[in-house]
Parts: structure tokens; sequence; C-alpha cells
């Protein structure tokens, strides 16, 4: 091989890295842009509804609550009467025990008076079988709770079961440990109901981190910012992605993910699509794009709706351990979920869906961390080679370096001028000081989740198995 | 009627407790105010008051834990009227099957509360 | 200034596609500077904005609580109350402390009746509060509009009617919506009457509020809701079965009757759902002979009916249906045979064992 031919080669290299990157930044700076036509247009509209009305309204439509627990003894007394407090008349409560090996069911059967009752499920769709049975109050204050014991079968499995249970039109799915502020349903069920020339099928909500905020009695007192940096890293993270990312995704009707601690749905058509696949880790974005699929398929004018006030809190991992399996989990979730419906790429069949959504996940969320690592490789290989042309490497790494730092800025005011949740004086200084330093603190770790994941997936078929039955219990893990 | 007579007020609407507080006030009660459930209870279990309003829906500890927690856990007779909003006729019910004595709908006209109170505790 | 001279060196002799890289730097990070500092003076700002909030809803809440302390006691104003309507009008023009008035207001006006509530709408019109809502309702801007008509609903302003009615067919549906509103929260019933040449959609939550509303006024006497249940626009005629669901409507059950021909499915079943809550027997026979046409929700819905109003006669009806695939319709049928007859349910177990064993099991059992 001679020295021009090489030359040739890395010139296309070169470039072929060059659009990927350009084509990444300009993606994020126009979804910022719709995600800030779109947060305006939201908070002018919203502005002065009036909720009081649906609240109490007994002709809103039933919501049930399906909450899967698996060993959460700690707090699965205070988390139920939490949920039990939501300011919406006409909704119950599933909390769905799935093979815990603890005991929760006795707390839950003292703390609310519990017996067994007979209950006729309809086996819509196919779950483990119920273990000690299904249980409600005797007291009436607790008449909206229902808590369901069965057979171990993994998160997937004990939604499916709680939408088999629930006689409600909708119904919200969240993870137990979650802390749902009061107005939750009725700002969640809204979207369902305002929107008159498409059928809204699902509706996410956003996930807040509640690590060293304070709680008391169910309420949330005061957001803290955490003092760890790992936890304040991914509060940017979510800023980002939920300030910005779906807002403008949910303009563009294009959202792919719901997130699994906050989600409501269409019960009819989720049980018609089949539920939850309990075959995946990544159950919660699985169900929104087969929704979104099966519907394509029939020609339905459907919308996925969102709503962007922090209505979810949850505890983030504040360890680098924690933290690496649980976006190791993700990172398999997405692959595995892109590659059961690959179908839908590129295929203009699925509009929208096929060819924007599909493609950007596919490119820029699935494929990003891959890139990028073999970007690195061949940059040691250059190195190595003393082909590095260092003018290039730095002026472009400069650059990237300051566009990302803008962007963490971006999600920050976005933050401030909506919901201002971080009140305390200093907060916003150690907020800009993190989105100087995530770039080198917190996103190593994701790469090295996501890499990890990806070779788990290939190559440890065992672990995958093995975690469905075991865990998978909640997308955040404490 | 030698002493005042208490009475526990458990409503998460600061503005409409404050102007019950006075109207009770005014009519010779002693009013303590609870802003959720968990508060109501505390004040109920320490001043065991003649009467007791509460609204149903409250944050973490909803108005009928209240009168269930009254009736069957502290086991008191005394009188509980619930403010509910209109239409909630379910909810109505199930205050009265724990064991409530009144009920009103909101938007409520605090005088008529007010003779409502004083027939109670004649 | 070495370094200064260093770098300028260096950056004149790059190519010229890298210096345009390292001055979009340059101005990406100037904007990250002044983002970064303007940060600490809106965080400042809203701070001290939220503090003054705090302070005015305590301030207002108090002034207010003694106004109609006073007002109970003496039909005259006294000192106190001028007090307070001369500190509104001051404020009238400032956008945050009158909302924050408006408010305080609201919060205790949604919550009572009465003279209370009287005297609260007397104080929003004294203060001459209603005069800054009619300007925005002339405002160009359409969440503008809707808030001041809002605000005129909710403080009954019946002297906006001419200026509100205007609105009615305004191409915002945001501000159309409030209109309705207005006219419901006013003249109840009456106001109802925009459904009549309504063209748009009436959103499911438009019409629960709608609904909501009603039920506040005491008069509950509502008009012939006949040519809603006609109308072309098919959320009026949703919107009209809950009417009559609501209001127990039983005059209106020959068009109930029609309507079980509807062309749209949810208005359909909506009829059904009414018909159960109604107990029209009228409808049981042709509910049972068009049942093989009907789609499955539809035969979900009408096997619940019968659940409430089955007769001895209908047992032809419900044991062709127990053998039916549907969960839900073979669980209905078979349990409203074995409550019509034991000896019917026992001969059919006999003759047939295509039934779902969970259903069998649960019926047996209870």
């Amino acid at each position: 091989m001679n020295t021009i031919t090489l030359n040739a080669i890395i010139q296309v290299i070169h470039y072929l890295f060059f659009t990927y990157a350009f084509l990444a930044i300009s993606s994020y700076i126009i979804l910022s842009i719709i995600s800030a036509f779109e947060t305006i247009d939201y908070f002018k509209k919203n502005n002065f509804v009036d909720y009081t009305k649906i609240l109490s309204s007994n002709i809103a439509p039933s919501i049930s609550i399906i909450a899967p627990a698996y060993n959460e003894r700690l707090n699965i007394v205070e988390n139920v009467r939490s949920l039990l407090s939501n300011h919406y008349a006409n909704y119950d409560v599933i909390i769905v025990n799935d093979g815990s090996k603890d005991n929760s069911l006795e707390l839950l059967i003292k703390a609310y008076d519990l017996v067994k009752v007979k209950y006729l499920i309809n086996p819509q769709l196919k779950t483990k079988p119920l273990r000690k049975g299904v249980f409600k109050s005797t007291n009436p204050a607790f008449e909206k709770l229902i808590v369901i014991d069965k057979e171990n079968g993994g998160k997937a499995d004990a939604l499916n079961m709680g939408l088999n249970i629930s006689n409600s039109k909708y119904v919200a799915c969240i993870d137990v440990d979650c802390l749902l502020l009061e107005d939750a349903l009725q700002k969640m069920v809204k979207p369902f109901l305002e929107v008159t020339n498409k059928k809204v099928v699902a509706t996410g909500g956003v996930i807040r981190i509640v690590n060293n905020s304070i709680i008391k009695d169910g309420k949330l007192m005061e957001v803290n910012l955490p003092n760890k940096l790992i936890e304040k890293a991914q509060i940017l993270e979510y800023l980002r992605s939920f300030l910005l990312g779906r807002m403008a995704w949910s303009r563009l009707n294009g959202l792919l993910v719901i997130s699994g601690a906050f989600g409501m749905f269409h019960k009819k058509i989720a049980i018609q699509i089949g539920g939850y696949d309990t075959s995946t880790v990544g159950e919660d974005m699985e169900i929104i794009v087969r929704m979104r699929r099966q519907l394509e398929e029939q020609n339905m004018n459907y919308k996925v709706a969102y709503i962007p006030d922090p209505l979810c809190w949850t505890e983030a991992p504040d360890n680098y351990k924690t933290f690496i399996s649980q976006r190791n989990r993700w990172t398999r979730g997405t692959i595995e979920v892109l590659r059961k419906h690959r179908k839908i790429a590129f295929n203009s069949n699925y509009r929208n869906l096929g060819l924007l959504s599909y493609p950007y996940w596919l490119i820029f969320e699935r494929f990003a961390p891959v890139i990028e690592v073999i970007g690195i490789i061949y940059f040691g290989i250059l190195i190595i080679l003393r082909e590095v042309k260092w003018d290039y490497a730095l002026a472009f790494f400069i650059l990237a370096y300051m566009f990302t730092v803008l962007l963490s800025l971006g999600a920050i005011y976005s933050e401030e001028l909506t919901y201002h949740q971080y009140k305390k004086k200093g907060s916003g200084f150690k907020l800009v000081l993190i989105s100087l330093i995530e770039p080198f603190v917190l996103h190593p770790f994701i790469l090295y989740a996501a890499v990890k994941g990806n070779l788990d997936y290939f190559f440890n078929k065992k672990k995958r198995w093995g975690e469905m039955t075991r865990k998978g219990m909640g997308n955040i893990t404490k | 009627m030698n002493e005042t007579k208490n009475i526990v007020l458990a409503e998460d609407n600061t503005t409409l407790s404050q102007l019950l507080k006075f109207r009770l006030q005014k009519e010779g009660y002693t009013a303590f105010i609870a802003q959720d459930g968990k508060q109501a209870i505390e004040l109920i279990e320490k001043h065991n008051p003649n009467l007791i309003l509460t609204d149903i829906m409250m944050p973490f500890i909803s108005g009928l834990e209240v009168i269930s927690h009254v009736k069957n856990k502290l086991k008191l007779e005394t009188p509980i009227i619930v403010f509910s909003a209109a239409g909630q006729e379910e909810m109505v019910l199930k205050a009265f099957n724990l064991g409530a004595t009144d009920f009103m709908a909101k938007p409520f006209s605090p005088n008529e509360l007010i003779i409502r109170i004083k027939r109670i505790l004649i | 200034m070495e370094t200064f001279k260093i770098l300028q060196n260096y950056f004149q002799q790059l190519p010229i596609e890298l210096q345009l890289v390292w001055i979009l730097s340059s101005f990406l990070a100037c904007i990250v500077i002044t983002l970064s500092i303007y940060l600490k003076f809106l965080r400042n700002l809203l701070r001290k904005k939220e503090v003054l909030k705090i302070k005015l809803q305590h301030k207002y809440e108090g002034l207010l609580l003694s106004y109609l302390f006073e007002e109970s006691n003496d039909n005259e104003l006294s000192e106190h109350q001028n007090e307070f309507i001369k500190i509104i009008q001051s404020k009238i023009n400032d956008d945050f402390k009158r909302k924050i008035i408006v408010e305080t207001l609201l919060k205790l006006k949604n919550e009572v009746s009465g003279e209370i509530e009287r005297a609260i709408q007397n104080l929003y019109l004294k203060s001459n509060l209603k005069e800054y809502a009619y300007q925005q309702i002339k405002s160009k801007k359409r969440y503008i509009v809707a808030n001041g008509i809002k605000e005129l609903a909710q403080f009954k302003v019946k002297e906006a009617y001419p200026e509100v009615k205007k609105l009615l067919k305004h191409p915002k549906k945001e501000v159309r919506k409030e209109v309705e509103l207005y006219l419901v929260s006013l003249f109840h019933f009456e106001g109802l009457e925009f459904l009549n040449n309504l063209k748009v959609n009436l959103s499911e939550w438009d019409q629960i509020e709608l609904l909501e509303e009603l039920k506040h006024f005491e008069n509950q006497e509502i008009p012939d809701i006949t040519p809603w249940l006609k109308s072309k626009n098919e959320t009026v005629v949703l919107f009209s079965l809950k009417l009559a669901k609501i209001y127990n409507k039983y005059e209106i059950v020959d068009t109930l009757i029609q309507l079980l021909n509807h062309t749209n499915q949810k208005i359909r079943l909506q009829v059904i759902d009414v018909i159960t809550h109604l107990q029209v027997l009228d409808a049981k026979e042709i509910l049972k002979n068009s049942f093989k046409v009907r789609s499955l929700e539809e035969q979900i819905a009408t096997l619940k009916m019968f659940e409430n109003i089955y007769e001895p006669n209908d047992e032809d009806f419900i044991i062709e249906n127990s053998t039916n695939n549907n969960f839900e319709i073979q669980y209905s049928a078979l349990k409203m045979l074995k409550n019509i007859s034991e000896k019917s349910f026992n001969n059919l177990l006999k003759k047939n064992n295509n039934f779902d064993n969970n259903i069998l099991k649960f019926i047996q059992n209870n």
C-alpha cells in the first residue's frame, strides 16, 4: 500500500466521521429549537387551565395506577399511601406483588386491612399465575386499593397482570418506588381528553431525580441538588433529555419511549397490541414502538403525547456500579427493541416512524457509542502512526466541547424559565459547573456501560436471560 | 356550657380554613387547623375535640382515612362533618358508612355550615 | 502579551477552515460565558419574585379575610374595606400583583357559595378588576382573550355578555371554549344554546368542564335535548347523551332507540350505556335482534345491560351467548343463566363442555 492510497483512505474516514458529527450536532440544534417552541406553546396553553373540575368529576374517565413491586418492603406501605391520595376522583391503585421473597404482602395486609377476595381475571394477556391471590381492603377508606400476589415473572409480566385486572379506561404504569405528585393523574389524562382530531394512545411523563430532596408524608417539601458528582451529572442529563429531547419529539409526534417509571396508556389499545413484551429488558420502549408500528399498519390517526411537568420523582443510582449496570441494561433494551422492529427502518409505509424516529434512534442513540469507540480506536492508531494533525484535532475537539456545554446550558435555561425546581442559592452555579465537567466525569462511564451493553448483548446470552426473571424491576434501581 | 368547645378543621385550602377559623371563633368555638390528614389526626389525638370538620380530598391521608382512624382506631364518638366536591355521592356514601355525621358539598355557604355545627354541638 | 503574540501567529498560519472553527468556538464560548453570568441574575430575579409572591399572597389573603369579615357585620363599607379596594385599584395595571389578587379571590370563591361568594364578586366589580378583563378580551392574542373571558365567567360578570358573545365564533378553539363556559356558568342550561349551531368538535375535556359547571346549579330543569341528540356534530350527540344519563331523561327513549343505528360506533356504545342506566326495557328486543351484526364492543355492552334487566324470557338469548368465545360475554351469560334457573344452567353444562374453566369455577363457587 503506498502513501497516496493510505492518505486517500484516511481522508474518506475523516469525512465520514465529520459528516456524522455534523449531522448529530445539527439534529440537536434542530430538536432544541423545536422544543423551545413546543415549551412556549405548552405554557401559554396550560397557564390558565382549570383542573379543579376534572379532579373531582365522576364523569372524568377512570384510571388505574399499576405498580409492580418486587421486594419493596422498606417503603411499600408509605408509597402505597401516597399513591392512594392522588387528586383525582375516578381511579384505583393496583399493586402487583411480583413473587417478592420478602414480607411486602404481609405488611400491606396489615397496614390496609386487606382480605383475600374472589376475583375473576379476564386472561386477555398471558401472565404467570397468581400466588396467594387478589386482595382488597375491608376499610372503605382504602377502597381504591387492589393488591395482587403472583408468581415472579418480571416487570413486564406484572404490568400485564395489572392490565388484565384493571377495569379502567386508562392505565398509569409506574414504578412503585416513585413519588407521584398529587396532581399527576389529572395532568397526564388531559391529552387523552383534549385532542379531537387524533386518537391519543399514550402519554409520557417526565422523570425527575429526587436524591437528597426532602420528602415528608408523601409530599415533596424541598428540592435539592444532590451532593455526589454522579447524581448531579445525571440531573443535567435528565434535564437535557426530557426538556429538550422529548419535548421536541412530542411536537413531531415521534416519541419512541415513554419512561417505564411513569406513563399512561389507553388500556384497550395496550391490550389489543398484546401488552408488554416479557422477553426484553427494554419493555417500556418496546411497547411504544410496537404500538406505533401496529397503529401505522392499521392506518390509524394517533398520537403519543408528552407532559413536561415534573410529576414523578425517583431515586437515581448514586454509585458508578449501579449506574453502569442500569445503563448497560438500557443499551441492551434499545438494541433488542430496534432489532425486533427493524422492519420499520427507512420504510416509508411507516411514515414519520419509519423515516424519522426510528432512523434517529438507530443512528444517533443506538450507534453513537459504537461510532465513538471506533473513533477513539482510530485516533489511537493515528497517534501510533504519527498521522495525527493536532491542529485539526484540537480545534474540532474544542468546538464539540463548547457545543455540548451550550446544549446543557440550554437545558438549564429551559428548566429555570419553566419549572425552576432547584431554588436554593448556589444551585445555578453548581449546575453550570457540572455542565462544564460532565463530558469528562459522566460521559466516559455512559460510554463504557454502552459498550459493555453491546458486548453483553452479542456475546453473553446467559446474562440476558438470567436477569429477566430474577430482577427486571424498575428502570431505575436504587 | 361553661367551657368552649373545640373543633378540629382539616382543609388544605388555607384561605378557606382561615375564613372558617374566624367564623368559628366568632361563634365562641376554639378551632384548630390542620392542612392535611396527618396533622388532623395529630390534632384530634391531642385535643380530643367536640367536632371534626374534614375535607375528603387531602394529601397523603385522605378525609376518609381520618374518619376511619377516629371511629375505628381511636374509638371516638366525635361527630364529623365532611366536605366534598359537588357530585361526589359515592365518596359521601363511603364517608357515612365509616361514621360521618353530616356532609357539605363544595362550594358551600359558611353560614350554613355554622348553623349545622350549632345544631350538632347544642 | 507574549502568549497572545504566539497565539496570534499560530492562528494566522492555520488553514482557513480551522480559523473558522476557532472563530465559531470562541463565539460559542462567549455565549456560554454570557449565559452563565446571566443565569445568576435570572435565578436571583426568580427567587425574589417567588418570595414576593408568597408575601403578597399572605397580605392579600389577610386583607380579603378582614374585608369579608367586616362586610358580614354591616352594609356600609368600612375603612378597612375601602382600603383594600384602593389597594386593588392601584395595582390593577401591575400584571404580577393583579394576578395574585385575582388568584387570592378565586382560591376562596371556588370553595364557597352564598353570601361570601356574593361578597367576593362584589369586591371584584367594585374594585374595577373587571375593566382589566374587558381590556384582555379585546387583545389580539388568543390566550389573553381566553384568559379574560375565563375571569369574567368565574366572577359571573353578566354585563360582559354582549362583548363575550361576539367571540363565540372566534377562529381559535381556546377562545371559543371559554365563551362556551362563560355562557353556561352564567345562563346555565340556556347557555347551552350554542350547541345548536356548533360546527367544531367539543372535546371530552370541554364536555366534562361544561357538565361540572352545570352541576352547581340548583335549578336542574333541563331543556329538551332531542335536537342535540340528532345533531350532525357527533361530539354534540355524545355530549347530550351524557346529559341524558346524568339528568335521567326518560322522555328521550325513542330518540335513543333510533340512535342505536347511528353510523358512529362510539355513539352507539354510549347509547347502550345510557339505555342501561335508564333501564329501557323496550330496547331489549331491538338489541337482541341486531345482536349478531353489532361490533364486539357493543355485544359486550349489551350483555352488561342485560345483567341489570334480564327476565326469564331472555333465557334463549342468554343460552345462545353462553358459548360465545368472548370471555366477558360468556361470563355475563353464564352468570345470568345461573340466576334465572339453576336447572337450565346445569343442563347446559351437561350438554356442552366448551366453557372457560375459570369462568365456570368462579360462577359455581359464587
